[in-house]
């Protein structure tokens, strides 16, 4: 109950962007590349937002701790296992494909397929069509006649 | 008097909608005409008496009787009219009632304009949009009065949540709700057809237009719902992949798809059963949206309040539409008979093709919306599926659509050339050859400026393949250009329609494609004189006036000149607004538009030294989203305004049969079609998660509460310095030899007084309890212990939070219970109750003793 209120509270509070112009590395590719780190991990305290989104200040913690392993020259990988071995897969808002997701990341493609053997079966062999008859052969000769 | 007029209008209107519901449909089964046409009148004094009790609350809002719960809880005197209008259907109470309204309203268009339709299926058809109505009318008054009185009633009221206050806002939900309810009618023409056990082509060319209106309001809702969260949140983005938005994108792919479908169902006479299932499902889904949105089953940054009251009968509602539909449509398959036959390629097979990665894609949201609530089942470990997942597979989903989609309409119904087909796209194909060329020519190969270059080559062949067929169709080029036109005139409405609404697609295509690779940001202190650059805009920051007045708000207003090579474009004016009541803020965003790309200007806080927060973004193309959104609902109401579909199908649509007793049915089949059964057995499996998540959220395991992944693992290393000077700190050593209840603890934290008491509890119970301090103040700290009492043996500072960050701490109060070797044993992710503490820590301490 606390969280909930106290996600709802912050959500209420956030309109605006998050991040802060301090937080910004002044590598501009570094802050690139933990933009994307940002994007890709959830914030625990708040509903469904990244930690991109979120300006609760554990997000903001995040997003600093994030580019302190930057910094220190983690990949962007290793970033987010750092994160992850805090708080659980649950940060990663692009789940990891492993036995327990594959179903979620190849569940799309498998139910397309699915979809299309189904209509495939509703489906009979194609039949010859029927030949015109003769009032249909008058019509579509007055139609060429048009053009 | 108002309210109880409101109120006794709702329960006669169930009365009206129980009538609706029962008679006409015995009526259509015996075959008596007298009570088949009960069916207009009920359908009629159902909708006057919701729309009376919608009138009455809208004027209770209007007048602001706060003698009633919902004017106190979402209105304040000092609210513009607009919103006090609006601000009805801002609580859930209301927006039920809008739901119910527009519901009401479908009933009355089939009573007045269905007088051509055959009358038992009209039976039929009123007597479902009454079924409907009795189930939401229930969930209204059992579980959402919104006509509720309070006493003594307040003077004022809580007002709306700022974010409301928006005209975007105002009329997104009119918009949504016409489109999810609007595929009631589809879903109802589907039921009947069902008890009928027949679909033919004049079925579906009522089933269309019906479609086509929610379709086109419920796309109008989304990119209503959407260009508001782009200029309202300051975020400079329009999609966020949130639960909400995905229930709404669901039964719009689903509603797409049976849009085509019911094409092939109207001119070939198949793809029957198919189509009956898109009507269910894209119903079923706008349902499944309204239960997710309410329930408090998945977290949400726009859900309403949740209560599971609400959510359990909104499960229970959905069960029994859905559930009962579906073991109809297993039930009943099997005897839709399959008419028309067509080759692989043909105008059919193309509209299979879409239909396929439309549902696909349908699933492939909901997938992805529910997989966290089906790792929760299944006990898997918690899952977060969010925008990055979305972002690789839809599109992956979805290309394949959007590469045959100008071919489809190129192929001959029955039997196409391909050979032919692709012949006429082969301007389109080169065009997009050149803009795929041109963009990569024009900027570098990184991968976001390659995927921008594919998703403009697939836009580009998209419209000009749009356009070609158009040309076909009307000889332009070929013939005498008046030729040409009398043959466009000659058109059908619904081709022209078809035409427009996929160049709609294009360009909302072009839109994604250039916002999602060329945005550009720009996050920065700024003084008034000062002046930056983006993408070749120099914003100079004229002045920053603090408390202008607004009409219940207080703002911060931020003004800017935007130049370009010199030449003074605009004067751009953000806003930061502090609400009177409630006491909220709010951004309002200035955006300078060229209608190619947006210059996006969002105020953020003062910086207390005399500079502002200033967020920059230039959004290439996002305007392009929202004018192709509006495009393709164009189209679709060109497509609605054809001949064909005006008041009702002409008279000799109509089979003769049907107009005197209800045409036999046909003997089955086969009893039950396994492959027919098979979405009414998933969806039981469906209903299953959803209520044990039900269950398990009323037990208070709310769907964000995440377990420590550090249980049986060491306590993290760390070195803390105390918060009392001269005590000792803390370090992971000091947990050695004794089992410790380490709580994380801070003075601004409110339940952490709640739990205070139990912490001494603890520790006469002859537990070592250690706190820490974490992100306060130590002589808040301080002030805190000395005024509630010291329960721990050693209390250490975490100020910065770094070691609750290593320890997984998410949010004050939490417990972790530590053995004699110093690993995690039990966590407790929020505030101490004394149930847990007696049937869970101490019970475990005592055997780790």
């Amino acid at each position: 109950m606390k969280k909930t209120l106290l996600a709802a509270l912050l959500f209420l509070l956030s309109p605006a962007s998050a991040i802060q112009p301090e937080e910004v590395l002044q590598d501009g590719k570094l802050e690139a590349r933990a933009r994307t780190i940002d994007k890709e991990l959830r914030c625990p305290v708040c509903q469904s937002q990244s930690i991109d989104e979120s300006d609760a200040p554990l997000a903001r913690d995040l997003r600093l701790v994030v580019r302190a392993r930057l910094q220190q020259g983690d990949s962007d990988e290793k970033v987010k296992q750092f994160v992850v071995a805090r708080y659980g897969t649950y940060v990663l808002l692009k789940p990891p494909i492993a036995p327990s997701t594959y179903l979620l990341w190849f569940g799309p493609l498998i139910g397309a397929g699915g979809i299309a053997v189904l209509l495939h079966y509703r489906r009979r062999p194609l039949a010859a069509p029927a030949p015109l008859t003769a009032d249909e052969r008058r019509r579509l000769q007055s139609l060429e006649g048009d053009t | 008097m108002i309210a109880e007029i409101g109120l006794y209008a709702l329960i006669l209107a169930l009365l009206a909608a129980a009538v609706q519901a029962c008679v006409p449909l015995i009526g259509a089964a015996r075959g008596e005409a007298s009570w088949m046409n009960v069916a207009p009148a009920a359908a009629a004094a159902q909708f006057a008496m919701v729309a009376l009790s919608f009138g009455a609350l809208v004027w209770l809002h209007v007048v602001s009787d706060f003698s009633v719960v919902n004017v106190v809880m979402h209105s304040h005197t000092d609210k513009p009219l607009l919103y006090k209008i609006t601000g009805v259907w801002g609580s859930h109470e209301g927006s039920m009632l809008l739901w119910t309204l527009i519901l009401a309203l479908y009933g009355l268009m089939v009573a007045v304009f269905g007088r051509s339709l055959p009358p038992a299926l009209r039976a039929r058809v009123l007597s479902v949009q009454g079924m409907i109505a009795v189930g939401f009318l229930l969930f209204i008054l059992f579980t959402s009065n919104p006509f509720a009185r309070v006493n003594p009633a307040p003077l004022n009221g809580n007002g709306l949540n700022p974010l409301l206050q928006d005209p975007g806002l105002a009329f997104h939900p009119p918009f949504l709700y016409l489109g999810y309810v609007g595929f009631s009618m589809a879903f109802s023409f589907a039921i009947a057809a069902l008890i009928e056990g027949r679909v033919d082509a004049a079925w579906a060319r009522w089933v269309r237009p019906w479609t086509l209106v929610a379709w086109c309001a419920l796309t109008l809702g989304i990119a209503m719902g959407s260009w508001w969260s782009y200029y309202t949140l300051g975020w400079g983005g329009w999609w966020a992949w949130d639960p909400v938005e995905n229930a709404s994108l669901m039964p719009w792919l689903a509603g797409t798809a049976l849009l085509h479908s019911a094409i092939v169902v109207e001119k070939r006479d198949t793809l029957k059963g198919w189509t009956i299932f898109l009507a269910i499902l894209a119903f079923s889904l706008s349902l499944l949206g309204t239960f997710l949105v309410r329930s408090g089953v998945l977290t949400s940054v726009h859900a309403f309040a949740n209560d599971p009251a609400r959510g359990r009968f909104i499960l229970a509602l959905l069960g029994i539409v859905t559930g009962g539909s579906l073991a109809l449509f297993a039930a009943r398959a099997g005897r839709l008979k399959a008419g028309g036959i067509f080759s692989p390629v043909s105008r059919e097979s193309a509209l299979v093709f879409n239909n396929l990665f439309l549902s696909a894609a349908a699933g492939t949201v909901l997938l992805g919306t529910l997989a966290p609530l089906i790792a929760d089942v299944l006990n898997l470990n918690k899952l977060s599926v969010g925008a990055p997942w979305f972002n690789i597979v839809v599109p992956l989903l979805l290309t394949p659509m959007l590469i045959l989609m100008p071919i489809g309409p190129l192929l001959a119904w029955k039997r196409g050339d391909w050979q032919e087909a692709l012949k006429r796209a082969r301007f389109a194909a080169a065009i997009a050859a050149a803009a795929i060329v041109a963009t990569l020519i024009a900027t570098n190969t990184a991968t976001a400026n390659v995927l921008a270059a594919l998703g403009l080559g697939l836009g580009a062949w998209l419209l000009v393949g749009s356009v070609t067929d158009w040309c076909i169709r009307t000889g332009l080029f070929h013939k005498s250009l008046t030729d040409a036109l009398g043959r466009a005139r000659h058109l059908p409405r619904a081709a022209h329609g078809m035409t427009l609404a996929h160049i709609g697609v294009a360009i909302v295509l072009i839109g994604i494609a250039g916002s999602q690779s060329w945005q550009s940001e720009n996050l920065l202190v700024m003084r008034p004189g000062e002046s930056t650059v983006i993408a070749g805009y120099t914003l100079h920051f004229i002045s920053a006036d603090d408390h202008v007045r607004g009409p219940n708000y207080t703002a911060d207003r931020a003004t800017f000149l935007a130049e370009k090579s010199g030449r003074t474009l605009a004067v751009m004016q953000p806003e930061r607004r502090l609400y009177d009541n409630p006491p909220e803020p709010k951004s309002t965003v200035a955006i300078r538009t060229n209608f190619v790309s947006d210059l996006y200007v969002v105020l953020g806080e003062a910086d207390g030294n005399g500079g502002h927060i200033v967020h920059l973004f230039h959004n290439p193309l996002v305007p392009w989203i929202f004018f192709g959104a509006v495009i393709m609902v164009l189209g679709g109401l060109l497509s609605l305004s054809d001949r064909r579909y005006r008041i009702g199908p002409p008279k000799q649509a109509v089979p003769k049969t049907a107009s005197a007793a209800p045409p036999a049915v046909p003997r089955p089949q086969r009893s039950l079609n396994w492959r027919a059964a098979l979405p009414a057995l998933a969806f039981l499996a469906l209903l299953g998660v959803f209520f044990w998540r039900l269950h398990q959220a009323e037990n208070g395991d709310t769907p964000n509460l995440i377990p420590s992944v550090l249980i049986d693992k060491p306590a993290p290393a760390f070195e803390l310095p105390p918060l009392y000077a001269g005590q000792p700190g803390l370090k992971t050593a000091d947990f050695k030899g004794h089992v410790t209840l380490v709580n994380f603890f801070a003075s601004w934290c409110v339940p952490c007084r709640a739990e205070h008491p139990l912490l001494g509890a603890a520790a006469k119970s002859g537990l070592t309890v250690i706190g820490i301090n974490y992100k306060d103040k130590p002589e808040n700290a301080r002030n805190y212990l000395a005024e509630l009492g010291n329960p721990y043996v050693r209390v250490a500072s975490d100020a910065s939070g770094r070691t609750g960050f290593d320890f997984g701490v998410y949010g004050v109060p939490e417990s972790y219970l530590i053995d004699k070797n110093g690993i995690i044993r039990f966590k407790e992710p929020g505030p101490l109750t004394e149930e847990i503490l007696q049937k869970e820590i101490l019970p475990l301490a005592a055997r780790l003793q």
